[in-house]
């Protein structure tokens, strides 16, 4: 973790303590977080011809890539909180714009949020993005997996229900049963998720 | 030979810590050893990782939706007293939307999204407007030669008139006998006043009088009438010359008026005589200024009251002597009328004279009108004044 001393200068100490509190779990910091930044991005998917509901997919999906980062503890800040969310957001927004626009796009920024470049969101958005393929890839697999492999490795993986829980809940024999099941579906989830996985182009 | 489902088993154990220790070093030398192996685990970690990754993206999505949701039902009732629960919020002010109704929300998204467009449409149709309505007015007054804006050339555009007469006449007259509507075939369109130049047959008028004539036609007090045609314009000092063809006309006589080869004063006293209607209609004034329309010092002004037919009339001092022709008046102005002055008209009959183009012309030298009364004088002179009648 490289985010040390040396660059908590640029960040103001109620920075410094949410991203400690919200690496420690605690569900308040998160969501005082996610307060705290929403006018400013929702503010601005408005003035560029985004709904509300866009928006709130973009803030969403922007608190995400930090939230993870900060849990992940991957997170190497240069900036504050607010400027990083900005340009992370400011970033997805113009790529929903283009996909939907035929012509280019140019985005109405408000001066105050500062020099958004330089703030690293740029490749934890490519890093985001290849995670968000490998998802979409996983959830189709799951998809085809059929049941009961799909509930079963959902409750294990997913909900992260125990072995013993899973094997009531479907009817297994024994705790042992349920675990031999358990990996033959995984055995055919691998080859569903491997072959679409590999096959996709980047 | 094992599975992969064994495999599978093995690797869980492993990752959970939970083979002992012989078995560990086992595995872990067999990792090492075999690639097939080490690729099949390292497939193995990164699945479950995935999967357990997807697990916990999942629930951060849903935790955040709840987050919104929770943050909206904060926000709806407790908008006024947002202040007292969150300070942290009043540092920014880029949100107005705190509760705006639905209609108005749809408003501004319309306008946020189509604002760049209605401003260009906007633009468009104001430059169009202002374009059509500045090119209908030059267009319109390119197609008005010859008066300037706000001066009117004095003729009279007889058709007009007589048509309106003749219209109140029929409706006056209840039997409406159209014999005199249909007495005349041939009606000028436009008619001005002359008056003679020299006794040969040459008189002036104004040259917007005559301006496009197809024929010209000289009408005196007697109701005498001989055609003429225009000898020469000059279209800058608003001057025309005309020479009577007719074979039956013998000569004007003795002109009772000089021409004023020099400037008239200032406060001189002027009179005019002119047809702005059928009968010959006497104007008097003063000398008001000794350069026309707009500084023009080829012209006079004149506070005679002038109307439309009192074109080409002449205008003469005090003594008799000709001092200029009346050419127009402002319409902006009282009694401001304008008249060409003599000394331009000798200048462009001596022009004529050396070019030798024509017979001479023998201007009068000496006037008969000086020391006379007024009504002896406009006695003397309205036999040489004629109504010049123009056919386009």
């Amino acid at each position: 973790m490289s985010r040390g001393n040396s660059t908590s200068s640029s960040l103001t100490p109620t920075d410094d303590a949410l991203i400690a509190a919200i690496r420690s779990g605690d569900e308040r910091a998160l969501s005082h977080l996610y307060r705290l930044h929403w006018p400013m991005v929702s503010h601005f998917v408005l003035q560029n011809s985004g709904s509300e509901d866009d928006a709130q997919d973009v803030y969403q999906e922007g608190v995400v890539v930090f939230y993870e980062k900060v849990r992940d503890g991957s997170l190497e800040l240069s900036c504050q909180i607010k400027t990083y969310l900005y340009a992370v957001c400011r970033r997805l927004w113009l790529k929903r714009l283009t996909s939907k626009s035929r012509f280019g796009v140019r985005l109405l920024d408000d001066e105050e949020h500062g020099p958004y470049l330089n703030t690293g969101a740029e490749d934890d958005l490519l890093a985001a993005e290849e995670q968000d393929r490998r998802f979409s890839t996983m959830s189709e697999a799951l998809n085809h997996l059929g049941e009961p492999c799909r509930s079963l490795l959902e409750g294990f993986y997913l909900l992260d229900k125990s072995m013993q829980d899973l094997t009531t809940e479907f009817g297994y024999t024994n705790a042992d049963n349920a675990k031999n099941q358990k990996y033959k579906c995984l055995v055919r989830l691998k080859k569903l998720f491997f072959t679409h996985y590999k096959e996709e182009p980047i | 030979m094992m599975t992969e489902a064994d495999y599978y088993a093995l690797f869980e154990a492993y990752a959970h810590g939970e083979l002992a220790g012989p078995s560990r070093a086992n595995f872990e030398a067999r990792l090492a050893a075999d690639p097939a192996l080490a690729l099949r685990f390292a497939d193995f970690t990164e699945m479950t990782g995935t999967l357990r990754a997807y697990g916990q993206r999942q629930a951060t999505r849903q935790q955040l939706r709840g987050m919104h949701a929770a943050m909206l039902a904060a926000e709806e009732p407790a908008a006024p007293a947002v202040a007292t629960e969150e300070p942290a919020r009043l540092t920014h002010t880029v949100n107005p939307m705190l509760s705006i109704s639905r209609t108005e929300r749809r408003l501004r998204q319309f306008w946020s999204g189509h604002r760049a467009t209605v401003g260009v449409a906007a633009s468009v149709a104001v430059l169009a407007v202002f374009s059509t309505l500045l090119g209908l007015d030059l267009w319109r007054t390119s197609k008005i030669k010859p008066s300037l804006y706000g001066y009117t050339v004095l003729r009279r555009e007889v058709e007009r008139i007589k048509k309106s007469q003749k219209d109140l006449t029929i409706s006056l007259n209840q039997f409406g006998r159209p014999s005199s509507a249909a007495a005349s075939p041939k009606e000028s369109t436009i008619s001005g006043t002359g008056f003679a130049l020299t006794s040969e047959g040459y008189l002036v008028t104004s040259y917007h009088v005559i301006q496009g004539a197809d024929s010209v036609l000289i009408e005196g007090r007697d109701k005498q009438r001989y055609h003429a045609e225009p000898v020469y314009s000059d279209v800058k000092h608003d001057l025309a010359i005309l020479r009577i063809t007719d074979k039956k006309f013998t000569g004007f006589g003795r002109l009772p008026y000089a021409i004023k080869a020099g400037q008239a004063d200032l406060g001189e006293r002027v009179f005019t005589l002119g047809y702005p209607r059928e009968d010959v209609v006497y104007g008097e004034g003063a000398l008001s200024a000794r350069s026309g329309f707009e500084g023009d010092t080829a012209f006079y002004q004149v506070s005679i009251p002038v109307n439309p037919g009192n074109s080409g009339g002449p205008l003469l001092d005090e003594r008799g002597n000709l001092i200029g022709v009346v050419s127009g008046r402002q319409n902006d102005a009282q009694s401001a009328a304008f008249a060409t002055k003599s000394s331009y008209l000798v200048r462009l009959v001596d022009s004529l004279d050396a070019a030798k183009s024509g017979a001479p012309y023998h201007l009068p030298r000496f006037g008969q009108l000086a020391g006379a009364g007024r009504p002896k004088q406009v006695a003397k002179l309205r036999d040489y004044v004629f109504v010049v009648k123009v056919f386009e």
